[in-house]
């Protein structure tokens, strides 16, 4: 290898985990220097996961496919020794992790990181995990790095204490814990099957196996998705979801809006390598369960935002509709849908994140119950009578809550999928590639994936017109919320982000298609994988 | 014979762990859980088959024959496994004390049943 | 071919000069009225330039790529049609904008609303100017959004609110079936550019989509004109500012679903379909309006519901499919816009000089206001459509369509009739509009004295009225050459033959105009009677009030439906959420077998010994025991699961898995340990007897429901394992680390070479695993708050401290102090004796069972052996525990020794080794991974350490009674 930049890939992994062992030996009062290491890292990665984008969107095409780039940990060959493996999606992924947790911890910096006691270390090993995750190549590995990142995340689901977090947080990691075991299992099966723990090498041996066993694999992946869907927030495994992320502090859940995206990750991942056209028996296992499974969770997260009493909720239910669609498009197994998908991906993670953030901020200017009276008004018809109507002067808005309003509005755009923000183009491209595979016999499928995702839209604009209105313009109050500059900038970057998203669309979709072609063809990933002999100066000599 | 009872065995064990996971308190769950780990571990454990006096500890290290020792993989994982299983245990009961402390109940929805 | 980069300019201009006047003072009105006049005027101008070059017939067209792989660019296109609709939106913006300024109170925040104003304005303009049905959506979607903000611009009244929200509701919605729509017309036409479709109308009438696409079209235009049944939403944003009315209700807002139907004419019309849907919304819109219209109070009521009305006037032409008709629809489109924008700022102006709207209240103005009196009268005179005013004409060329033959059907017949009782309703209402505000006596109780507005504030009006004037007397040297532009730009070849005259002699439509007339005149006579009595609403009616429904079926739907349908598919506990996740995953791990069948192998497995039966008897009898216990008796339940635990460590012991086996020793002593900590902290639960048997019948289901399900998840795990220990072990890639492990991995013990070698990188994983859950577990037993009734001193403390009590000779707390003074002792000897085995698993690692983990927890439960002899205080007077540091340190040995392989130019973790003699030791491999072991040693150490500490401090603490946390209250609400 040669010079650090071969060990790029790595460096998502290392850094936060450097950065975090650090803080630990640091006194715990020093929040301040703290802060600084955590905002320096944070930064750092996002820089190296912008490079290794780059470096994943340059990377040559090899005899198989689109080629990727490989990291030989401990310098064992795959299948044998774990690797890590970049290519364009885990690469994006990288990216959004990277940008989320600058944006929570900029936030965090606020207030939320002297709730409790080493917030930053913990902070940064999450960050790890994810980074892990999404970059191993290994079924075992990767539980590992679900582990780190779970772990780290009922750090900060606790994290800030009080009934509510410790008992949603109970649950959660019950919930979590058992899946985990599933996951256990699952890959420990794949591996009496196949003898291998190697995503590529999974991948190669899977379609060879003899008929006798095909069931046992079947099994270990139904396993293994059960516990991805649950993790993605799939129903009916995602009661958890909502409570959870409506209970963590504002920072943590933000970080979260990824979480779920690792589960759908995981399954878009696995299920194109292994049970790709080239499976054999198993070509394109379960996927009409993803799609069903889908379609349920969109129903299911958009009956949750309209009957959501408070605006966490509201957003913990909009990660399941997200979750929801990307699951529903991964089913239909075709790569324009895919494609599409993932652009609704970073779309929907970026404006939950946000929105999450905002949510923390506008709590503090609403009075606790405006939602409920919100409805009891429009059921009852408050309002007309019992207000003069002759007051015909305009009230002039602060800044602050002009601001927060704006954003709450770009939010809402954002999720219920209207102009000008990017979730318009996400969730247009999917419809529009829907009706494309299908050419001019239109099929059921498509009718209701397309219906679903109008009604889920439309059920958000409602919603969240519905606070909106209650929390901004129906105020008891005229006080104007504490809000510090540092906590306004994270939120206003991402929404500009997804405006970005918005004018970059050109580009930004034809990475995406560009990252499916090499899902679709996992023959580049595996060679990529499997094919690199040991590095070193020389062969053989690295032991003596 | 020995196969049979082994299986026989993790399915005990899951049987009374999920059992118990099932519970309304959480010291049962806890116990649950930590009786679910004893069954995925053997169940790891069992995918690198059952073999009896061939730890993999390699005698002679002249003539290594891989098929003197039983598989090590699956002992590596389930020593991971062990680990995590442990760390999370903690966890849990670290939380469920917590949480009844907070709600002054041991029910795992942190409120009894009406 | 002229080029279409002005388009850019006019689209841009509006946005560009409403974030300016976002940025400007609360305070700056003349700013901002001057920048949005300004804004406005230039693009009339353009605009208006580029008139030579339609008028030619070209078609201007600018595009930009944005997305190209979705069809979708940034093209603007302008032809005859679209440029006098552009005309109007930025000419009547210009005169709104103008009025307004002098319209809102001084004390008004109008920088916003300009911001606003403007903005909807440039949306209005990407609609009109869209070459692209996905942009021409994208700002149809804009101007809900900003119609939303200026409807609910005084949103401290809530009818203001409301309003807007239901508009936004409304217009929403038809929006995204909007899209759908296009989705489907694109779909057909294989692409989204208005040019193509507008090309391939016979394509799309002929396809099988064509249905669809029509009435997900036509939901979207409805609800943007306010067509019956979609109409309610307008007279309530009503409660928008006077000049938004002005502005959107004549021009713009709802006249972009009739540009739409005008775009699309040419491609969607012509089908009985479009003439049933069509026909018969605008019919009853048209009806249905001007009826509600005549029984209005509100001056701006009364404009509302006759805009509504002649939306449905328009639409109801454009139904007919006829081209004739096309061309009065484009024509009454221009003139409706310059008599009602004219009308609602009257409005205002009366609204806003007399302080009411209340046409009860009204009366006798003509002597305190003449000017904007007489203005008012001739502009309702044109919506009348009374002779030598444009109303008339384009009224004329609707009667004559009327009374034509389109397509065979009671509806088509029916029309003439229909058409007359409409316009009679609307001759009614002018008249009332006219005669109940100005003329009768003077009114008395205004609250302010009524007088004519400053002269600026009436230009506008002016201006307006002297258009209709033109139009409607010299129709030729005015509106034509327009007109005919448009037209032929909206039917290209099929172009009918059609002529502005004001006389045409005496025909069908003359005599159906004068016979509307003096119907109307009739109608109001008789109704004055009525109308006197000022009941609010029109009779018949009244009690359907759009609104209400509105919100009631919003409120079902969206909240009650919602809710109970949450309660149905969701749930808040953890109990049923665990049953489906192991329910789910048995079915879907069965589900294979199920389908293609499991039976199990033929291999030869390990030889049977009575002993390991006998051993998993006892195992089994555990584990049962224990999960028969848990409730009541959490001592014998875990003894019962530490035995369960030690038969597992005698099965690994039993298949040649020693490494697991002192593991799982080890971490069972520990967790042992760690439940006993815990167990004080929880509630005392006394088994009642028979309990278990007196328990509810539900309770009992549940119980066997859980049985089963708990049964039906050991069964499976049985079945896979027995299938796969009855298979031969498949080519694995351990064999790869057998043959290494000594070679390239330096040491004989393949289990700890994969571990801190081959793996190394799990185990790295892992101890970070270990610090996370200690950090988190530390910080949680930070805020522990003991519940109430566990918070005293054990039972067994306080007997002793009373024994100490009871004795004069001793002091309390001797009796604690010296218990088990033996044991204690013992304990604190062994420390060293653990050190040295530690140390002992620690090195010998790489080559025996034992390594980093092992040593870690061995040296752990030698510290807290030290606590559990000499007391926390005792411990750690003596010796500094500082796990944290260790945990640190730890992980920052693991990562630099795995980053030292690249100073050598290999990747992280690669290991380098060579054996060492030591003395008594003897020969030990040296190996960096050795270093990488010492790391996991320190954190494990750390780790397990830092949490038995953490619970071990919990009793010593002074008690405090348990409540939630500041924080906690903060997120009750959540």
């Amino acid at each position: 290898m040669k010079g650090l930049a071969e060990h790029l890939i790595i460096v998502p992994v290392l850094l936060p985990l450097l950065s975090g062992a650090v803080m630990l030996l640091l006194n715990e009062r020093s929040r301040i220097i703290k802060g600084g290491i955590g905002v320096a890292t944070t930064v750092a990665l996002l820089i190296v996961s912008i490079m290794l984008l780059r470096l994943a969107d340059l990377a040559p095409a090899t005899s198989g496919g689109p080629g990727v780039s490989v990291y030989q940990l401990g310098n064992w060959p795959a299948p044998f020794g774990i690797v890590l493996v970049l290519d364009r999606l885990s690469a994006l992924m990288l990216v959004l992790t990277s940008v989320l947790g600058l944006a929570s911890l900029l936030f965090s910096l606020a207030r939320w990181h002297r709730a409790g006691p080493r917030f930053h270390t913990i902070f940064q090993l999450q960050l790890m995990g994810l980074n892990g995750a999404f970059l191993t190549g290994d079924l075992f590995n990767l539980f590992v790095f679900f582990e780190v990142l779970l772990a780290a995340s009922y750090g900060l689901v606790l994290h800030g204490d009080g009934i509510v977090r410790v008992k949603a947080g109970l649950a959660y990691i019950a919930v979590n814990l058992t899946a985990s075991f599933l996951f256990l299992i699952g890959a420990s099966l794949a591996y009496g099957v196949t003898g291998t723990l190697n995503m590529a090498d999974l991948a190669i041996r899977v379609p060879a196996l003899a008929p006798g066993e095909i069931s046992l694999v079947a099994a270990a992946a139904a396993i293994l998705g059960t516990a991805f869907l649950m993790k993605a927030g799939a129903w009916p495994l995602n009661f958890w979801l909502p409570t959870t992320y409506a209970a963590a502090s504002a920072p943590a859940a933000a970080m979260f809006a990824i979480m779920s995206k690792l589960g759908v990750y995981v399954i878009l991942r696995l299920w194109t390598l292994v049970f790709g056209p080239e499976a054999g028996a198993l070509a394109g296992f379960g996927g009409t369960w993803l799609l069903v499974g889908g379609m349920l969770t969109i129903v299911f997260g958009t009956v949750g935002i309209l009957a959501s009493q408070s605006l966490p909720r509201l957003a913990g239910c909009s990660v399941l509709v997200s979750s929801g669609t990307l699951i529903a498009a991964i089913g239909t197994g075709n790569e324009t849908v895919i494609g599409a998908a993932l652009f609704y991906l970073v779309s929907s993670t970026l404006g939950i994140a946000a929105l999450f953030l905002l949510i923390e901020l506008v709590e503090r200017l609403r009075d606790p119950g405006a939602d409920v009276l919100a409805v009891t008004m429009e059921a009852y018809g408050g309002g007309d009578d019992d207000e003069p109507q002759n007051d015909e002067v305009g009230i002039a808005i602060p800044a602050t809550i002009a601001l927060l309003g704006g954003s709450f509005i770009a939010c809402a755009l954002l999720l219920s999928g209207l102009p000008p923000l990017s979730g318009f183009i996400a969730k247009f491209a999917i419809m529009a590639a829907m009706f494309k595979v299908d050419g001019p016999a239109v099929q059921a499928t498509t009718w209701t994936m397309v219906g679903l995702l109008t009604v889920s839209g439309l059920a958000t604009l409602i919603a969240m017109t519905r606070s909106g209105i209650s929390s901004f313009w129906a105020r008891m109050d005229d006080s104007i919320p504490r809000v510090r500059v540092i906590e306004m900038i994270p939120v206003l970057a991402l929404l500009l982000l997804c405006f970005g998203l918005t004018v970059a669309g050109g580009p930004t979709m034809q990475y995406m298609e560009a990252t499916t072609q090499a899902l679709r063809i996992p023959q580049g990933y595996v060679k990529g994988v499997l094919t690199p002999e040991r590095s070193g100066p020389e062969q053989g000599d690295d032991n003596q | 014979m020995t196969e049979l009872i082994f299986s026989l065995a993790v399915g005990i064990l899951t049987a009374s762990g999920v059992w118990l996971l099932l519970r309304p308190r959480t010291f049962q769950v806890i116990i649950g859980l930590s009786l679910l780990s004893y069954a995925v571990n053997l169940f790891i454990f069992g995918m690198g088959r059952l073999r009896t006096e061939a730890p993999p500890v390699i005698a002679n290290i002249e003539a290594i024959d891989p098929a003197l020792y039983t598989d090590p993989l699956p002992q590596a994982l389930v020593l991971t496994a062990i680990v995590i299983g442990f760390a999370m245990t903690a966890l849990f009961l670290v939380v469920l004390l917590a949480s009844r402390g907070l709600t002054g109940t041991d029910h795992v929805d942190g409120r009894e049943d009406t | 071919m002229p080029s279409g980069v002005p388009l850019l300019a006019i689209v841009a201009l509006p946005f560009i000069g409403s974030l300016v006047a976002a940025f400007l003072r609360q305070n700056a009105r003349n700013g901002a009225a001057f920048l949005a006049g300004f804004t406005a005027f230039c693009g009339a101008v353009v605009t208006a330039m580029q008139y030579p070059s339609v008028y030619r017939g070209h078609v201007l067209r600018v595009g930009i790529e944005w997305v190209p792989t979705l069809g979708l660019d940034l093209s603007l296109r302008m032809d005859g049609f679209t440029w006098l609709f552009a005309m109007l939106v930025t000419g009547i913006g210009f005169l709104v904008v103008l009025y307004a300024r002098y319209y809102m109170s001084p004390e008004d925040p109008v920088p916003r609303f300009f911001a606003f104003l403007l903005a909807f304005m440039g949306a209005m303009l990407g609609i009109v100017l869209s070459g692209n049905l996905v942009q021409l959506v994208f700002f149809w979607e804009l101007t809900s959004l900003f119609s939303f903000l200026l409807i609910g611009y005084w949103y401290h009244n809530a009818s203001a609110r409301d309003g807007a929200r239901m508009a936004l509701t409304v217009t929403a919605t038809g929006g995204l079936c909007l899209l759908l729509g296009v989705l489907l017309i694109g779909h057909i036409v294989g692409s989204y550019d208005l040019d193509e479709v507008l090309a391939s109308g016979n394509a799309i009438r002929s396809s099988s989509l064509y249905l669809p696409a029509l009435i997900l079209v036509l939901l979207g235009v409805l609800t943007k004109s306010a067509q019956f049944p979609f109409h309610f939403w307008l007279p309530h944003a009503m409660a928008a500012p006077t000049p938004v009315s002005a502005y959107l209700h004549s021009a713009t807002m709802v006249k972009a679903g009739v540009f739409l139907l005008t775009l699309l004419w040419p491609v969607l019309s012509g089908t009985e379909a479009w003439f049933y849907c069509v026909v018969s919304a605008g019919l009853c819109t048209l009806l249905l309006g001007a009826y509600a219209a005549i029984f209005q109070q509100d001056l701006k009521g009364l404009l509302a519901y006759s805009t509504i009305s002649h939306l449905g006037l328009i639409t109801l032409l454009l139904g007919l499919g006829s081209p004739l008709a096309a061309v009065a629809a484009i024509f009454h489109t221009m003139n409706h816009a310059t008599f009602k924008a004219s009308l609602f700022m009257a409005a205002g102006i009366i609204d806003h000089e007399s302080g009411t709207r209340d046409i009860r209240r009204l009366s006798g103005l003509f002597r305190f206001m003449p000017i904007t009196a007489t203005l008012a009268m001739v502009a309702a005179a044109a919506m009348a459509g009374v002779p030598l005013l444009n109303g008339f004409l384009s009224k004329e060329m609707f009667f004559a369509e009327a009374a034509a033959f389109h397509i065979d059907s009671l509806l088509d017949h029916s029309l003439p009739y229909f058409a007359m009782v409409a316009s009679a309703f609307s001759v009614a209402y002018s008249l009332r509009f006219i005669h109940g505000v100005f003329f009768g006596p003077p009114a008395t109780d205004l609250p302010r004295k009524p007088h004519e507005p400053p002269h600026w504030m009436r230009l506008p009006i002016e201006l307006l009225v002297l258009t209709c004037l033109l139009v409607g007397i010299v129709p030729a040297m005015t509106i034509k050459p327009f007109l005919s532009t448009a037209v032929r730009a909206v039917l290209g070849p099929d172009t009918p033959y059609y002529s502005l005259a004001i006389w045409h002699g005496f025909n069908e439509p003359l005599l159906m105009s004068v016979l509307a007339l003096a119907g109307g005149v009739i109608l109001y006579w008789l109704l004055q009677g009525y109308l006197a009595k000022g009941i609010e609403g029109p009779p018949l009616v009244r009690r359907l009030k759009g609104q209400r429904i509105f919100e009631r079926v919003l409120v079902t739907l969206s909240w009650q439906w919602a809710r109970s349908l949450e309660r149905l598919f969701g749930t808040q506990k953890l109990q049923p959420q665990l049953r489906l996740l192991v329910g789910f995953t048995v079915l879907a791990a069965l589900w294979p077998f199920y389908r293609q069948g499991l039976e199990a192998g033929s291999h030869a497995g390990a030889a049977f010994d009575p002993a390991f039966l006998l051993l998993w008897i006892v195992g089994g009898l555990c584990a049962i025991g224990a999960a028969y216990q848990a409730k009541y008796h959490r001592l014998a339940a875990m003894v019962l699961m530490g035995g369960a635990g030690l038969v597992t460590c005698i099965t690994f012991v039993w298949f040649s898995a020693p490494d697991l086996a002192i593991t799982q020793l080890l971490v069972e002593i520990v967790t042992t340990v760690l439940i006993l900590l815990g167990l004080r902290w929880l509630p005392k639960r006394i088994e009642v007897a028979g309990e278990g048997l007196s328990a509810g019948f539900q309770a009992r289901i549940r119980r066997a429901r859980d049985l089963a399900l708990a049964v039906a998840a050991g069964a499976g795990m049985m079945l896979v394992v027995y299938a796969m220990l009855t298979r031969p072990l498949p080519d694995t890639i351990s064999r790869y680390f057998v043959e290494n492990a000594y070679a390239e991995g330096g040491g004989r013990n393949v289990v700890n070479v994969i571990l801190v070698d081959f793996r190394g990188f799990d185990t790295f994983g892992e101890i970070v695993v270990l610090a996370v859950v200690a950090i988190t577990v530390f910080s949680l037993l930070r805020r522990f708050r003991p519940a109430p009734e566990s918070a005293a001193a054990p039972e067994q403390q306080q007997i002793q401290d009373a024994h100490d009590w009871a004795r004069p000779d001793r002091t309390v707390g001797d009796t604690l102090a010296d218990y088990l003074t033996i044991p204690g002792l013992i304990m604190q000897w062994l420390f060293p004796v653990i050190g040295v085995v530690a140390v002992y698993l620690f090195l010998r690692g790489h080559d025996l069972p034992g390594g980093g983990f092992a040593a870690g927890v061995t040296m752990s439960i030698a510290l807290i052996l030290q606590y559990m002899a000499g007391g926390t205080r005792w411990v750690e007077a003596r010796l500094k525990v500082r796990p944290i540091v260790w945990m640190g340190l730890g992980l920052l040995c693991a990562a630099i020794t795995g980053m030292g392989a690249w100073l050598f130019g290999y990747p992280f973790l690669t290991s380098y080794f060579q054996y060492l003699d030591l003395p008594v030791i003897g020969k030990v491999p040296a190996a960096t991974a050795l270093l990488f072991d010492l790391g996991v040693f320190s954190v494990v150490v750390g780790a397990t350490v830092l949490i038995l500490i953490a619970l071990a401090h919990q009793s010593i603490r002074t008690p405090r009674a348990g409540r939630p946390s500041i924080s906690a209250a903060t997120k009750e609400g959540a």
